[in-house]
């Protein structure tokens, strides 16, 4: 195998036989290095949350991944590349600056399928609503159709005052059941103050740099059309999926869907409609 | 704790019920163990090789599923480096399903050669001029390689991605990926044709001897040719085999189609260069080694139809059937013709193994037959346990298929 082990020849069948394969092993082992380094320096700069998202976006299915200006009519049949991220997104910012984007009207209605929502908050995708308060910070909460999903909580873990989150990132954990149900943070920043669903707020967050970037949270006029879209997604989820959507029209949803559907695959719900898998 | 361990938004069977499923297997895998104990502790004289038969079922079962685990590099090979999108559908599986073949094929290598605490002699001394030196040094880094690639899927368990420093670990070997892709094809394509040229260096061995190209014999590009032809319809039929007992579409209907494209394209070529050395072999090799070529097909069960059948009956038929549309887009017939390509390249590992050592070479030899003892046959199912076993697992618990979930909404 190598010089001065029994039955090493300096020949060329030797040297080019064992050098191939000596580099070949090399080259392997180079590989496994290079990830384990790379995977040390994402984990340093905390790019875990990232890469969950990243990875999580791709399975879901494609009506789950639908374009915000898609619920609205803006733009037709479009599936979101951008994780959500409308930040980065050239056709969302291109709408915005045409200046007559449904996100701009303000909204008309207080509720939407029998959800309620408000007209004051930003919604993020992931069912979490954004207030912004007046020094600056956020108030994050679980919006009205993740509550009514979830139903009450059996628990829940809240990240310690001072730690740091990234949108799409974890916010906080709810325990239903024998459910963990992860929740994506709408916001960057930082957590100044945490609260409870007895509060009806979990998260106080302060922005990093002054100021918070909020375009790609759902706002105004948009919000109703999304949150009907997401109804009709969870009529299809929870119906036998040889009858097709079969909820009566016209009724309130429950209070708590998990409690009135026993034997949904809520794994899968919580995971296509919170997004954290 | 068995649901959190299932992927999210995929369907599994209750945990009884896989039970059930894996019990018979288990029952299979504990007698071959215990029949590679007898083997390990008792020696060969537990098998029925000699010296003149010295190669037996277990070779030929090493020969034939890493013929059909050819699906894992080449699949690899189309995917990274050729950036065919279409196959990330059965990547996953065609890794596992490789990791299973070859390690199946060095754990029965393992029994046959003997004495596994002294495996790495091999390694340490080895001999360079041996093609069962570069087949040892490839199966084992190729092996390790397939280790390396199953990790990612590995570690997409819906609870170690929880684990962040697995996440981004997960990730990063994921963007080398290429790079063992590459090397697996390196590996893979030097172990198929030392594999094939084993026996076609044998000299004394008429009947499998051939000439070649500089020291490399036809059987050598041969073999790596039949088995990248072989190795996307064993894919094909996993995956079918699969969906089948699973009740679940796994992957869309066109990734079949093109698996088999794939795989008829390459096995119409591989039946052309056979026919061609088969040519050359019958009317100057084996002449000129002084032995009439059909000599040796008059040895029953050995006739010519058994050439027949390895070129035409299981090689030119199922690569037309793959290669004409209509028959491709029919599901039956895909999967009869992938079926028969699969038996084609284990018919051809069976002729190079079993009947190239049957045959009689020297005028005072003998027409030998070989029926494996059960220890051998309880050695070779083990293995076929292991394989379902460990496939089995990795379905339950890995997402092994990226378009089931999405395939289960539409």
């Amino acid at each position: 195998m190598f010089p001065g082990v029994f039955g090493f020849e300096w020949t060329a069948g030797n040297l080019i036989f064992l050098g191939i394969f000596n580099s070949v092993i090399c080259l392997v082992l180079g590989a496994i290095a290079v990830a384990i380094v790379r995977g040390a320096r994402d984990f340093a700069n905390g790019k875990q949350d990232e890469l969950r998202w990243d990875d999580d976006f791709e399975e879901l299915p494609p009506t789950a991944r639908a374009c915000r200006h898609a619920f609205t009519g803006e733009i037709k049949h479009r599936v979101c590349p951008n994780g959500f991220d409308c930040r980065e997104c050239t056709p969302h910012s291109r709408l915005l600056e045409r200046g007559d984007c449904v996100a701009d009207l303000r909204a008309q209605e207080r509720s939407a399928s029998g959800f309620e929502i408000e007209a004051e908050c930003m919604y993020h995708r992931g069912h979490t609503w954004v207030r912004e308060e007046g020094d600056g910070t956020v108030t994050v909460g679980l919006d009205d159709f993740a509550s009514r999903l979830v139903g009450p909580p059996d628990d829940a873990e809240l990240p310690a005052v001072g730690s740091r989150l990234v949108v799409n990132g974890s916010a906080w954990n709810l325990k239903r059941g024998s459910a963990t149900i992860r929740i994506l943070c709408p916001v960057d920043g930082e957590v100044v103050a945490t609260g409870g669903a007895g509060q009806g707020w979990y998260l106080r967050i302060r922005p990093l740099n002054g100021a918070m970037d909020t375009r790609h949270l759902l706002r105004g006029g948009e919000v109703s059309a999304w949150i009907a879209n997401e109804m009709e997604r969870l009529q299809l989820a929870l119906s036998n999926s040889q009858l097709g959507a079969s909820l009566a029209d016209g009724g309130l949803p429950v209070q708590d869907f998990t409690a009135a559907n026993p034997e949904a695959d809520w794994d899968s719900i919580y995971a296509e409609f919170l997004f954290g898998a | 704790m068995d649901r959190q361990l299932i992927p999210r938004g995929l369907k599994r069977s209750p945990l009884w019920k896989f039970s059930l499923w894996i019990l018979p297997w288990c029952a299979l895998l504990a007698v071959g163990i215990y029949a590679i104990f007898l083997c390990l502790a008792r020696g060969l004289n537990q098998t029925n090789m000699d010296n003149r038969f010295a190669f037996g079922l277990w070779i030929y079962l090493d020969l034939t599923v890493i013929a059909l685990g050819a699906g894992a590099f080449f699949t690899g090979f189309l995917l990274y480096i050729l950036k065919r999108k279409e196959l990330k559908a059965v990547i996953n599986s065609a890794v596992v399903l490789g990791f299973i073949c070859y390690s199946g094929a060095v754990a029965v290598l393992m029994v046959d050669v003997g004495q596994p605490l002294r495996a790495w002699f091999t390694f340490w001394h080895p001999n360079v001029h041996s093609m069962l030196t570069e087949v040892t040094f490839c199966i084992t880094c190729y092996l390790t390689v397939l280790f390396v690639e199953y990790l990612p899927i590995l570690l997409k368990n819906r609870k170690l991605r929880m684990i962040p420093s697995f996440l981004v670990f997960e990730f990063e070997l994921h963007k080398v990926m290429y790079v063992l892709a590459g090397v697996g094809t390196f590996l893979s394509f030097f172990h198929q044709g030392s594999l094939g040229g084993l026996y076609g260096v044998l000299r004394g061995r008429p009947f499998a001897y051939r000439e070649g190209i500089a020291i490399w014999p036809s059987t050598f590009f041969l073999f790596i040719l039949s088995a990248i032809a072989a190795g996307p319809s064993f894919i094909l039929l996993t995956t079918t085999v699969v969906q089948k007992i699973s009740g679940k579409t796994l992957v869309k209907r066109e990734v079949l189609g093109y698996l088999g494209k794939i795989s008829g394209s390459l096995l119409i070529v591989y039946v052309l260069m056979k026919s061609i050395d088969t040519l050359v072999w019958l009317n100057s090799t084996s002449p000129a080694e002084g032995v009439q070529p059909f000599e040796f097909y008059m040895w029953n069960p050995f006739g010519t139809w058994i050439l027949f059948a390895e070129i035409v009956l299981l090689g030119l038929v199922p690569g037309l059937m793959l290669l004409t549309s209509t028959i491709r887009n029919r599901t039956g017939w895909l999967i009869t013709a992938a079926l028969l390509t699969c038996g084609g390249v284990a018919l051809n590992r069976f002729v190079l193994t079993i009947q190239t050592l049957a045959l009689p070479t020297l005028p005072f030899d003998e027409f030998l037959s070989y029926l494996p003892s059960w220890q051998e046959v309880a050695a070779f199912l083990a293995v076929l346990a292991y394989g379902v076993l460990f496939y089995s697992l990795s379905f339950r618990y890995l997402p092994l298929f990226p378009q089931e979930r999405e395939l289960a909404h539409s």
